[in-house]
């Protein structure tokens, strides 16, 4: 055994966050196209990029807000905000996903401090965030609570996921829940 | 005055509550609760203060709702409840609402009605598994009538919801049939 070994956690690179274009569409395959990645969320693997190219465009592009996580200007993941349908324009839920080769390293708790900055910023009458994550998965659900978060409760049964119903964790972070 | 129900309603027997559809010609029953003003500030909308707005109200949201159901005390409409379902990938739940009459409150009526609904909706909606109910956190006669039908409280949501302008807390409630 090497004694002489420091028992330190490796720093969070620095990540930025920008819009994608579409000379991202291999990055985004990094994620798009793993499995692991899309476990829990309800599309499947891409295996065209074509399919992702027009996933950029018609989704990613025109999205009110949509960014890249990016490590030296390279996308590893990415990460959105939805605002609610109809009047509840308070309220917008988060997504984000990140390249498997990337997780363990506090890379997608850095990318959810500084989106909800922005989105608190940048978004007009925004008051609450809010997440879900799936009982099975409970990385997401630290990564949440590690970026501030607080957990409201365990909605049953509440979104169809590859043919299976799932308990969500259902997570929200307020305007007056300052970084 | 009828004899026989004043009996009944002094004596708090229970009495048949039933559901139905709802059709114009009960414009005079349900304006009873859209004009109460003890009614409205527990929903979205505002008190209507004339019969031809609730008509109008009953034609274009009541009747074409997909699920929407009179409350009934021995025939006579004193409130309404509806089921609406999510879409998409959200077809497995669906959101449960209702309102009665002011002098109707505290008699278990809308629990009854509640628990008709539970009896039925699940097979009327095929695919549904998540029955869910989102109440003022200050709307504490609701909350009741909830857990006196079964429902479980998850949580609460905060700021949540616009209601009557201001951003509000949320309880949240479901039902699910295979567990509750």
């Amino acid at each position: 055994m090497n004694h002489d070994e420091k028992h330190q956690k490796p720093k969070t690179p620095t990540i930025t966050l920008r819009k994608f274009t579409l000379s991202d569409v291999d990055a985004f395959m990094s994620w798009a196209a793993d499995p692991r990645v899309t476990r829990f969320q309800r599309r499947d693997p891409y295996s065209d990029p074509a399919d992702a190219l027009a996933y950029i465009t018609t989704h990613i592009l025109p999205h009110p807000w949509y960014r890249a996580i990016c490590i030296d200007n390279t996308p590893v993941g990415s990460i959105s905000v939805k605002p609610a349908p109809g009047e509840d324009r308070h309220r917008a839920s988060i997504g984000y996903r990140l390249a498997y080769d990337y997780w363990g390293k506090g890379i997608a708790t850095e990318a959810l401090k500084l989106t909800i900055k922005a989105a608190f910023e940048e978004l007009d009458h925004l008051e609450r965030l809010e997440a879900i994550a799936d009982v099975d998965n409970p990385a997401s659900q630290r990564v949440l609570e590690k970026a501030g978060f607080k957990e409201e409760g365990i909605l049953r049964k509440y979104v169809r996921l590859k043919g299976e119903t799932r308990d969500m964790v259902m997570f929200s972070f307020l305007v007056s829940d300052a970084v | 005055m009828d004899e026989q129900t004043t009996v009944i309603n002094r004596s708090r027997q229970p009495l048949t509550v039933t559901l139905r559809e709802f059709e114009l010609t009960d414009v005079d029953d349900y304006f009873v609760w859209a004009s109460d003003d003890r009614v409205s500030p527990w929903w979205r909308w505002d008190t209507f203060t004339n019969k031809e707005d609730v008509l109008t109200f009953m034609e274009e949201t009541v009747l074409p709702h997909p699920w929407m159901r009179a409350i009934c005390l021995d025939g006579r409409p004193v409130g309404a409840i509806s089921v609406t379902r999510r879409t998409a990938e959200h077809q497995c739940r669906a959101e449960l609402g209702y309102v009665i009459a002011s002098q109707y409150w505290g008699r278990g009526i809308t629990t009854e009605a509640v628990k008709l609904v539970l009896g039925t909706i699940f097979g009327d909606m095929e695919g549904l598994e998540r029955l869910e109910a989102l109440v003022l956190v200050q709307n504490v006669g609701s909350q009741k009538v909830l857990e006196k039908a079964g429902f479980t409280k998850e949580g609460i949501l905060k700021k949540y919801l616009i209601h009557k302008g201001k951003i509000s807390d949320m309880v949240m409630y479901s039902f699910i049939p295979s567990e509750n």
